[in-house]
């Protein structure tokens, strides 16, 4: 049976972060997530199999630690998953990724359609997908909002800047869906115990015959600063609100914004 | 410093700003365009050399095999692309064709010899990350970071190059997205509603207000995509619209990171919202801790009398 094979991404979760004053980040207590934009696109990715009668199944590459993704994916509706969990994914790049996943696409096989996400929640970077579509020689859509299959072929709506486009490419073919795609349902108790029986393989770099060069980033991490606003912070909390307002309307008149 | 960057964007005006940026960074500025009237603004505006592909095209990432021809045929070490849908497509695909890495939507970015230096956000816009990208490579960079180039430059040429499009694509219809809401990025100020509003009537209180104002009214994301309150157009946020009002002013947002970020560079920023923990005080000018079904009509009331 063919798959539609979905890549998501084991993620930092943002709202652990946390700025210091002094601008230094520390994310030492961070939980992990499957990407939120991820959620959507692997609920879709199992639409697509739906309708196309084939195998949705998951593929993730990440550090050692994507291994506890696996559940989590399964139970979202995978049929399999895949992961590829090796400590230099903490230094690479979106070619480094691209490549992994390319590998691994072409070991798992039998595919008809590759479902991303259009960006990552960590990274936001959206060149995972179009660069796996360029590696595996596939046509890609960007920025799907909606998806049908014709027959041998995939009609899709994209969201350009100022136009909405109707793309038609033949299967196999890559697309990277925007969260409105679909909803991305919690996993029922009964999806969350099932999943346990579910496949889950790695693939190891060896096993997918990658080397050293195929591993090394062209882009290096110098510095991280936690970003932070330089606002002035005039907070009206005491009085009435009548007081408060007033307050409010006289900074506003001196800012010369009303 | 010499060498040669190619440029593209499928939005006129950003090529010129990224032709800016080659020149500033002492490069020689080859434009691609699509289209016959580009291609001569860009030889007019500053461009060394333009090539232009004369294709009838209808999109233009059907042609990346092309592209990243042409960029090899040029000797280029850099692709630096406009960042919008298009062109991250774009970029995306020629960074695998020619096996180059690429930084996206990057803040800031300066070139030194055989690097880039650059900045970009991650995490929704919490941090600020610093790379060091091995050229040759692929950039890809947001509109308004560089003076758009105007002046001709000695020698200009556009060079025609046929080229047949990849035959997998067919691109069945193309509509102008007809804005449902406020024109978010042009207006001079937004009133933003979130999750505050407790029903979808309540809303009218952010628009009494905006009128009063003279402001448009935007929302977060939750209030568009959960509630369906107000068009997606016009939710402000990562995933959203960027906007720089000169005055935006929020009700019952709490001011998460992928929200705020898109409404970082406005002029002065006024939160209203119950929590006086709420994130959003921080990213504020002003703030009144307060219900805003009180706060509200006392301050168009306060407006009106100003
Ligand atoms: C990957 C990702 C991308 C995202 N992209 C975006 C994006 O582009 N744009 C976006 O907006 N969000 C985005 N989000 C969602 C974002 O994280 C927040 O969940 C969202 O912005 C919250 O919307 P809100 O502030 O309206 O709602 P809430 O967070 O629920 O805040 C409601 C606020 O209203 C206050 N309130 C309640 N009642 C009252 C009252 N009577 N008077 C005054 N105040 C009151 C509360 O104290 C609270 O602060 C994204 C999230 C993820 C994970």
């Amino acid at each position: 049976m063919a798959n539609v094979i979905t890549c998501y991404k084991w993620v930092i979760d943002e709202k652990d972060i946390r700025i210091n004053p002094d601008r230094t980040v520390d994310m030492s207590r961070a939980q992990r997530k499957i990407s939120e934009y991820d959620k959507n696109a692997i609920e879709a990715g199992i639409r697509i199999a739906n309708r196309l009668g084939a195998r949705p199944v998951g593929l993730t590459f990440g550090g050692p630690e994507a291994k506890q993704s696996l559940k989590d994916a399964l139970s979202r509706g995978l049929e399999a998953v895949y992961w590829v969990g090796h400590p230099f994914a903490a230094a690479a790049d979106g070619m480094v990724t691209a490549r992994v996943l390319a590998a691994a696409v072409q070991k798992i096989g039998d595919y008809n359609v590759i479902v991303c996400a259009e960006g990552a929640g960590d990274t936001y970077a959206r060149q995972v997908g179009p660069r796996l579509g360029a590696l595996l020689d596939l046509p890609v859509i960007t920025a799907v909002c909606e998806v049908e299959v014709d027959g041998q072929y995939l009609v899709a709506t994209r969201k350009l800047e100022d136009y909405v486009e109707k793309v038609k490419v033949s299967m196999p073919a890559v697309i990277c869906v925007l969260p409105e795609i679909c909803e991305a349902p919690v996993p029922t108790l009964k999806a969350v115990l099932a999943a346990g029986k579910k496949p889950a393989q790695e693939l190891t770099p060896q096993f997918l015959g990658l080397e050293e060069a195929d591993l090394a980033p062209g882009i290096s991490v110098t510095g991280v600063l936690g970003y932070v606003m330089n606002r002035k912070n005039i907070i009206l909390k005491d009085g009435d609100v009548a007081a408060r307002v007033k307050e409010l309307v006289a900074y506003l008149k001196k800012e010369g914004v009303i | 410093m010499g060498g040669t960057f190619v440029v593209y964007s499928d939005k006129p005006q950003l090529v010129l700003e990224l032709i800016g940026f080659c020149t500033g960074a002492g490069r020689k500025a080859v434009a691609l365009a699509f289209d016959a009237a580009v291609a001569e603004e860009c030889a007019a505006k500053g461009a060394d050399k333009v090539l232009f592909f004369n294709s009838g095209i209808n999109l233009p990432e059907a042609y990346c095999q092309q592209v990243a021809e042409a960029i090899t045929g040029e000797g280029a070490e850099g692709f630096i692309v406009g960042s919008t849908v298009r062109g991250r497509e774009m970029a995306a695909k020629v960074a695998a064709l020619l096996n180059w890495p690429l930084a996206s939507d990057v803040s800031r970015v300066v070139a030194g010899g055989g690097e880039l230096e650059i900045e970009r956000l991650t995490y929704g816009g919490a941090v600020v990350q610093q790379e060091k990208v091995r050229l040759p490579a692929v950039v890809t960079v947001p509109p308004g970071k560089f003076e758009p180039s105007s002046k001709p430059k000695a020698g200009a040429e556009v060079v025609a190059l046929s080229a047949e499009p990849d035959g997998r694509y067919t691109l069945l219809e193309r509509t102008r997205i007809e804005r449902q809401g406020a024109d978010l990025a042009n207006a001079d100020k937004i009133v933003c509603a979130g999750m505050g509003f407790a029903k979808k009537e309540d809303l009218k209180l952010a628009f009494d207000l905006a009128a009063v104002l003279g402001a448009e009214v935007a929302c977060t994301r939750s209030v568009a995509e959960e509630r369906k309150w107000l068009p997606p157009d016009v939710y402000v946020g990562i995933s959203g619209a960027t906007v720089k009002p000169r005055l935006y002013l929020t009700l019952g947002v709490s001011g998460q990171v992928q929200h705020i970020v898109g409404a970082r560079d406005s002029g002065l920023i006024v939160a209203v919202d119950v929590n006086e923990n709420a994130p959003i005080f921080s990213a504020a000018d002003y703030g009144i801790v307060g219900d805003l079904y009180e706060v509200v009509p006392t301050l168009i009331d306060a407006l009106k009398n100003a």
